[in-house]
């Protein structure tokens, strides 16, 4: 008797059974085309942000050097806040993407950025 | 409330084009206006009328949207949809622009001088407020470019004695920043309005601030110091700032620019439904959660929206006001009896 109501279930419940069978693997190959998806994404976005900082930094060390020899009052302005951004640039935390303030950080670099840029911007 | 805002006069400041903002200088003897036309013109009284003494027509390559005088009364600041922020040296009738401020992505929206003379701040719809430093000399330079805010910030201004200043955005809050070891930090955000907020006043004490928005309410906001008799907790050494009164259904369309008079108190309002409203605090309100009362409504004060209101700084009561339709106008108000 126990036997014959398996068999019954087993033709019963086939159409649910399918439908969960389907539904993980779906989900499973998913979710791994997602990871993929998002580790390019992620990775792409990644580096728009070190382009950026690394762009930024190399316009710092450029004017430092330039501004090197220049001693007059009015400058020391212009050096301290360039020593400033790449103080900002060398303490951001790269390898960490999970960094709490990292929206708020990446603002200050640019906003300090933007700031050596108008001040700079006088000695053409 | 009829006959406490009357008419003195209206002139044709920026004709086929808009009127975007006034500003009297300090000795309330002159009133700069700019607009679409792209020119700033200067205002002075003759006898009973107002007549133009200066235009400033060169200068700015698109629509000035604020000018703002120097505490002193000598220099004038022009913030323009082309990016950037001149600075006019007043010789009697006329004005040489003595340096022009660059590096804002895109149109400045507001100048303000600081009370010191020393400082100047910027803000842009590119997101950023700027603060500028000039020195003796009259060179200008950037002390901090300051990301706090997410949209477009519309207005700055300072407090009338401390060097804290505030900002208001289509992020719909108000941000406030202050000094901090040579550079400036944002330590307060105002949330509260529902939409953008568009204009900015503080009181003659600088104790509260008046924000107006595109949600029609006016906003007032107080401060409250760290070790406060309220037991208003405060983080760190900053002040915190609560919204102790909301001022709704007054207004029927954005309310684009607010002005606290320095002199008696009164704050004026400019709507986009071409009307003037003035209220004023009730005597005997509890400070802490003051109540104020329409005093005066001028329904078509303008033919269009209102974009600025602006009292004068010596004469109580003298008000003047701009528009879209191009036009300043001239008004003198009186709190009504028996309020």
């Amino acid at each position: 008797m126990a036997g014959s109501q398996d068999m019954f279930d087993a033709i019963v419940m086939a159409d649910e059974r399918f439908h969960g069978e389907g539904y993980r693997e779906g989900y499973e190959e998913g979710s791994s085309l997602g990871v993929m998806e998002g580790r390019q994404h992620g990775s792409l976005q990644g580096a728009r942000i070190g382009s950026e900082i690394g762009c930024y930094q190399g316009f710092a060390f450029a004017w430092k050097c330039l501004l090197h020899s220049c001693t007059a009052e009015k400058d020391s302005r212009k050096m301290k806040v360039l020593e400033s951004l790449i103080g900002m640039i060398q303490k951001f935390p790269y390898d960490d993407p999970t960094y709490d303030k990292l929206h708020e950080d990446l603002d200050k670099i640019r906003g300090k950025f933007k700031q050596v840029r108008a001040l700079v911007s006088s000695c053409w | 409330m009829k006959d406490s805002l009357v008419l003195l006069g209206r002139v044709p400041a920026h004709p086929d084009s808009r009127c975007w903002f006034l500003a009297w200088n300090p000795a309330g003897t002159l009133l700069a206006s700019c607009g679409g036309d792209r020119r700033i013109r200067i205002w002075g009284t003759e006898g009973d009328s107002w007549i133009c003494k200066s235009v400033i027509s060169e200068g700015h390559q698109r629509t000035v949207r604020k000018v703002a005088w120097s505490p002193c009364g000598n220099y004038l600041a022009s913030a323009s949809f082309d990016a950037t922020t001149c600075i006019w040296k007043k010789n009697q009738d006329d004005f040489e622009c003595v340096t022009t401020l660059e590096g804002h992505e895109n149109e400045v929206k507001s100048v303000a001088w600081a009370p010191s003379g020393n400082l100047l701040a910027t803000c842009s719809r590119d997101k950023s407020v700027w603060v500028w430093e000039v020195d003796e000399e009259d060179e200008y330079e950037c002390v901090s470019v300051l990301n706090s805010h997410t949209q477009d910030v519309k207005h700055v201004v300072w407090h009338p004695s401390q060097e804290l200043l505030a900002s208001a955005s289509y992020d719909d809050t108000v941000k406030l920043y202050r000094e901090e070891e040579d550079d400036w930090v944002c330590c307060a955000t105002l949330e509260g309005h529902e939409s953008t907020v568009w204009s900015l006043a503080f009181d003659p004490s600088g104790q509260r601030l008046a924000s107006c928005s595109d949600d029609r309410t006016v906003r007032i906001w107080r401060q409250y110091p760290p070790g406060n008799e309220q037991g208003v907790a405060c983080s760190g050494s900053d002040p915190n700032w609560k919204c102790v009164c909301t001022l709704s259904g007054f207004h029927s369309r954005t309310i684009y620019d607010i002005a606290w008079c320095q002199l008696t108190g009164a704050l004026a309002t400019a709507c986009g439904d071409d009307a003037i409203r003035v209220f004023e605090e009730d005597p005997n309100s509890d400070p802490q959660q003051p109540t104020f009362s329409l005093t005066a409504h001028l329904h078509q004060a303008h033919s269009q929206d209102v974009n600025c209101v602006a009292w004068n700084p010596k004469e109580p009561g003298l008000l003047a006001s701009c528009s879209d339709d191009g036009e300043v106008a001239f008004w003198k108000y009186q709190r009504p009896e028996g309020l």
